[in-house]
């Protein structure tokens, strides 16, 4: 295969190697329409030591223990619903989860305004309907149902934005597990090892919630922002080096002290206090998740590389900053100045050039 | 077997009671041995007594202050009680057999300060967790709770035991202090023997990590003995709560979830440790049920199918704590633990207290509060008669022993803190002080419900002062709002106890990040100012107030300009704030000067903001000489100018007059605007001006009054006798009809 070409390689093609060495070193009983033993699954996801020369990569940092609650999950085949803010590994853990588990990551429906319920059971190849009437070979099968046939993990991005009829539409396959197709006279029963994984965006709440009785089908990991600083920066700092070697900007990598500048800022303000737990700090509006915190590295990268001397220096950081950490908010305004005099600038004198820098852009 | 039996123990784990239990009714000892101070064997026949329930706990303390205490909390599964109980029903003899309490709290005394190495028992724990990924209780419930033959847990209790001792660097004094335990633990049981009972017929229980040494080490001689330290003590029995016990880390001295052990203990006694996840689940759903929450029996199992498959990865045989709490939160909870804490707290903590018969308790509390009853000279006050007592804060220069020179500050520290924990002995009465704080006046009375309470503070702590600290601690985690928080510190401040007082800085801190009203930010802030202000009376040490202060300043000048942009009835309280603020910033170098300055002029020239607001600002720059008479001149003719509104103009002209009026009357310009604008007025808008004029003006004095009634006649061209004459002369039909038309004139503020 032309792997070079293709931008973007499912996980269980990314991993084969991980994926193959792990399930040929497999020593745990193996539940029932699974590759690999959940615990071999846990070992994929967070990273371990080398099995038969393999170095198992870790594809989520963060809480073991809420990896071990949705692989749970997935065993006593429950669907599981990963909620969380943007950009806290939701979607990526859900694909590494389903190759894990199935070897095939790719039973996807990306939930949108017009998602349809055809979309979550099946739909029709209309040619061949009206041409030959009702038959299995004129039938497009949704991933859930191809799923269901085969026992395995479907998996349902941003499902809170789905209409509410749609989300209804889950209900009864979740609870009977069994899809009819009344056209045909046919009821499809699940196989054993069918189960549904579904993200949701905590920002998205009250665009579609969910009803209490499609929640109640579902065991519920919330996945929360990276836990400490060093997490954060390590998965910041990777990304941004990442990018960087992608994009050709011209500039130098920004100093490990302004990414951990840029980190602690959006990690006080999103968390409402300061690092150390004293000092308690009014949030903002924004996200400031980690990938907004890469973005703006890249920007002020890009800002240094092409208008500046290549170097990321505190006044293209203080813009940068501003525009990311104030919306469009009086709310903001405030909160961000009483950051700047309450925390930043007793912060000693490594801060005191991005102070000025910020305080100088204040009207 | 040739030895003594030596069980090994983790204090309150029901496993390790139900495993002693059995092996007790196996071996059927002579004696059984129980770590416990070896002084304290009177205090078991109350342990066993009918009516004593537990929670309770073993108290002692020194009799000198500062008192230091050791304290043994019991619960119903606390291994060493179902020994005492277990012997007390068998009719066996049952010792406590470790170091006498003196000696005990004389040790831990020496070894106050004293640095620990980094790799000591503590660090094992936190490698242990590294390593397995979870918590050393979890670690521990998983391993050891669920095993279920006797032999097989004794077996691997003291493995663990002696690894951990192995693996540990404890600090000298700490291994010292081991060491001359079990040597004493040791000469007891050598003395048993030596008095007759035959070795294998002993039962000692001990923690898991002294069984090595029981095993191995020397018992302790006479000339050891004679020389060991001992402090004066005293101990009790108390009543304890499960609350307090969840409160308390560290091994030995809380448990986290004493209502689920509870639970574990009555599983293990009546199906074995598998029934113990749907126990819980189900009291979880019920407790969640209660407090007004939907859940459906399918959730609770799956929940209940969810925690088995958690502990299958972990490889335990049955779920722990950890997998049902996780298990819930997912298919219960959404998700959210804080959507399930309640139910979790009733369910995990619960409320149990204790009970011990009447009389036995004499707590360090109660001994506490007598002896500073005697020390403060407050014995006197100990009637039932209502007396009056009034103190005098500041130091007595003319008395030479620092303690005397000071006590009317002790005593009112003390009778704050009976007053923060709720002993009804001690009233404040309202101060009788203008301008001044350091007098205080007490109104104090002895009634049986103070002992009682006094008592009832025993469960807060072991000292009338650490109860307090407590209280407020407790009072201050619950605050929601930064004027409650205000009076935590106030109290902490009062009763003279810095730690708690800087807590519930904290809390207020936290709090004033929400509290977006001016007024209580500004409220707030004078009253942190005080305690800056007079610290020094109290000996309080207002450092970590002043950040504070300079934040909530801060806050103030921010949100002040908004603030200002408000109707007239909400004006007079903004204006009272900013009067505060800017009385705070003279008083204070440490609040920026220059940023207020800035904000006042910008509030005085802005014109969309209300004028009452605008003009306050005008006259507090004014006040403070920073503006110059061509400013004043400038904004009194634009303020004033004819068409400007009344409200508007004779607002601005009330907060401009509600400051330093003699510069204002000695400034003839300001009447002559004055005069030109209200002449300028029509009817309907001169009325509209009364209002906010004749407020203006009823805070000036006579004398002022007079002074500007001569201003103005000096613009008409009239005459102090002129203008005499006028008013004695009788009224003129037309004067009196024009003042009877003013009788229904509504003047909107009387």
């Amino acid at each position: 295969m032309a792997e070079q070409n293709v931008q973007r390689l499912p996980a269980e093609e990314l991993y084969r190697r991980e994926l193959e060495a792990l399930m040929a070193a497999e020593q745990d009983p193996i539940p029932t329409g699974w590759r690999m033993s959940p615990r071999s699954v846990l070992t994929y996801i967070m990273g371990g030591e080398k099995v038969k020369g393999v170095e198992i990569t870790p594809k989520y940092m963060g809480s073991r223990r809420l990896v071990e609650i949705a692989i749970a999950t997935l065993v006593t085949d429950r669907a599981l619903l990963l909620i969380g803010e943007p950009g806290t590994a939701k979607s990526w853990l859900s694909e590494h989860l389903a190759a894990a588990v199935n070897g095939d990551s790719t039973k996807v429906i990306q939930g949108t305004a017009g998602t349809t319920e055809e979309q979550i059971r099946y739909s029709w190849n209309y040619a061949m309907l009206i041409a030959r009437g009702p038959s299995p070979e004129a039938m497009v099968k949704s991933p859930v149902y191809r799923a269901m046939e085969t026992g395995s993990i479907a998996r349902l991005e941003e499902i809170s934005r789905c209409a509410s009829e749609v989300q209804d539409a889950l209900i009864s396959i979740l609870s009977e597990k069994r899809l009819s197709v009344p056209e045909l006279g046919l009821e499809v029963p699940a196989v054993k090892g069918f189960s549904v994984i579904a993200t949701a965006n905590t920002r998205d709440k009250g665009v579609n919630d969910m009803s209490a009785a499609l929640k109640r089908r579902f065991n519920i990991v919330v996945l929360p922002t990276p836990t400490d600083l060093a997490t954060e920066l390590e998965i910041v700092r990777t990304r941004v080096e990442q990018l960087s070697a992608g994009m050709d900007l011209n500039a130098r990598q920004p100093g490990e002290d302004t990414v951990e500048k840029v980190v602690t800022i959006f990690r006080e303000l999103r968390a409402g206090a300061t690092l150390d737990g004293k000092q308690k700090l009014k949030t903002t509006t924004g996200v400031l998740s980690t990938a907004e915190a890469i973005s703006l590295l890249a920007n002020s990268m890009a800002l240094a590389g092409s208008f500046g001397s290549g170097t990321v220096t505190a006044e293209d950081l203080a813009a940068a900053l501003q525009g990311a950490v104030v919306k469009d908010e009086e709310k903001d305004r405030l909160a961000w100045k009483e950051y700047l005099e309450n925390v930043m600038k007793k912060r000693g004198s490594g801060w005191l050039p991005l102070y000025r820098a910020c305080r100088e852009l204040e009207p | 077997m040739d030895g003594p039996v030596l069980f090994g123990v983790r204090h309150l784990s029901p496993a390790a009671a139900f495993q002693l239990e059995r092996a007790l009714e196996e071996c059927r000892p002579q004696l059984v041995l129980v770590e416990g101070p070896s002084d304290l064997n009177d205090q078991m026949h109350w342990l066993c007594h009918p009516e004593t329930r537990f929670p309770a706990a073993i108290l002692a303390y020194t009799s000198e202050p500062p008192v230091r205490t050791i304290l043994y909390p019991l619960a119903v599964y606390s291994p060493e009680l179902r020994a005492v109980l277990w012997a007390h029903a068998h009719g066996v003899e049952c010792r406590f057999m470790d170091l006498p309490s003196g000696a005990m709290l004389a040790l831990e005394e020496a070894g106050e300060d004293r640095e620990e190495p980094e790799e000591n028992t503590e660090w094992v724990y936190r490698q242990l967790e590294q390593r397995t990924g979870e918590e050393h209780d979890t670690f521990w419930e998983r391993s050891f709770e669920q095993l279920e033959d006797w032999r097989a847990f004794q077996a691997a209790v003291n493995t663990f035991g002696e690894q951990l001792r192995r693996t540990a660097r404890d600090g000298k004094f700490r291994t010292a202090k081991t060491l001359v335990r079990e040597a004493y633990m040791k000469r007891v049981i050598g003395e048993a023997v030596e008095a007759g009972v035959p070795p294998e017929r002993i039962f000692c229980v001990c923690g898991a990590f002294h069984v090595p040494g029981l095993r191995e080490n020397q018992p302790m001689t006479d000339e050891e003995l004679a020389a060991l330290p001992r402090a004066d003590c005293t101990a009790t029995l108390m009543p304890y709560s499960y609350y307090r016990l969840s409160s308390r880390s560290g091994y030995g001295a809380g448990n986290r979830a004493p209502a689920y052990f509870e639970l574990l203990w009555d599983a293990l006694h009546q199906g074995g440790p598998g029934d113990l996840p749907s126990l819980y689940l189900t009291r979880l759903a019920a407790a969640h049920r209660k407090a007004g929450n939907l859940v459906s029996s399918a959730e609770v199992i799956e929940a209940l199918r969810l925690a088995r498959a958690l502990c299958a990865l972990r490889g335990s045989r049955y779920p722990v704590l950890a997998d049902l709490r996780d298990g819930a939160v997912a298919a219960m909870g959404h998700g959210n633990f804080s959507e399930l804490a309640v139910a979790a707290a009733d369910t995990e903590i619960g409320t149990k207290v204790g009970f011990i018969p009447e009389g036995v308790s004499r707590t360090s509390v109660q001994e506490d509060f007598y002896r500073q009853l005697r020390e403060l000279r407050l014995e006197k006050y100990r009637g039932m008669e209502q007396q009056q007592l009034d103190l005098d804060l500041r130091e007595r220069l003319n008395v030479k022993d620092p303690k005397a020179a000071l006590l009317d500050l002790r005593r009112s520290r003390f009778l704050h803190r009976l007053r923060v924990l709720g002993i009804r002995f001690a009233a404040p009465l309202p101060s009788r002080q203008q301008g001044a704080n350091w007098g205080e006046y007490w109104a104090l009375r002895w009634t049986p419900e103070a002992e009682i309470e006094v008592v009832e503070a025993s469960l807060l702590g072991d000292t009338v002062e650490g109860a307090a600290a407590f209280a407020l601690k407790e009072r201050g985690e619950a605050c929601s709002s930064i004027a409650q928080a205000a009076a935590v510190f106030q109290d902490a401040f009062l009763c003279g106890m810095p730690a708690a007082a800087r807590h519930a800085l904290k809390v207020l801190q936290s709090l004033a990040v929400d509290a977006a009203a001016l007024t209580d930010v500004a409220d707030t802030a004078v009253r942190l100012s005080l305690v800056v202000r007079y610290g020094d009376l109290h000996r309080f040490d207002p450092a970590p107030v002043v950040p504070l202060l300079q934040q909530l300043f801060l806050r103030a000048c921010l949100t002040l300009e908004d603030a200002c942009r408000c109707d007239a009835k909400a004006a007079p309280a903004v204006t009272a704030a900013m009067d505060q603020l800017n009385r705070l910033q003279l008083d204070h170098d440490c609040l920026d000067g220059e940023r207020w300055l800035e904000l006042l002029g910008r509030v005085s020239d802005r014109d969309d903001l209300n004028t009452l607001c605008s003009g306050f600002a005008m006259a507090a720059l004014l006040e403070r000489g920073e503006a110059d008479e061509a400013l004043l001149a400038r904004e009194i003719s634009r303020r004033l100018s004819p068409g400007v509104p009344a409200e508007l103009g004779a607002g601005w002209f009330e907060g401009l007059a509600s400051k330093n009026r003699c510069a204002l009357i000695a400034r003839l310009s300001l009447w002559r605007h004055l005069d030109d604008y209200l002449s300028a007025l029509d009817e309907g808008q001169f009325r509209r001006a009364l209002v906010f004029l004749r407020r203006a003006f009823s805070g000036f004095t006579p004398a002022e009054k007079s002074d500007i009634a001569e201003n103005l006649g000096e613009i008409w061209g009239v005459n102090r006798e002129q203008a005499a004459e006028a008013l004695m002369g009788e009224l003129t039909q037309s004067e009196q009809e024009a003042l009877k038309g003013l009788e229904d004139f509504d003047f909107d503020d009387i």
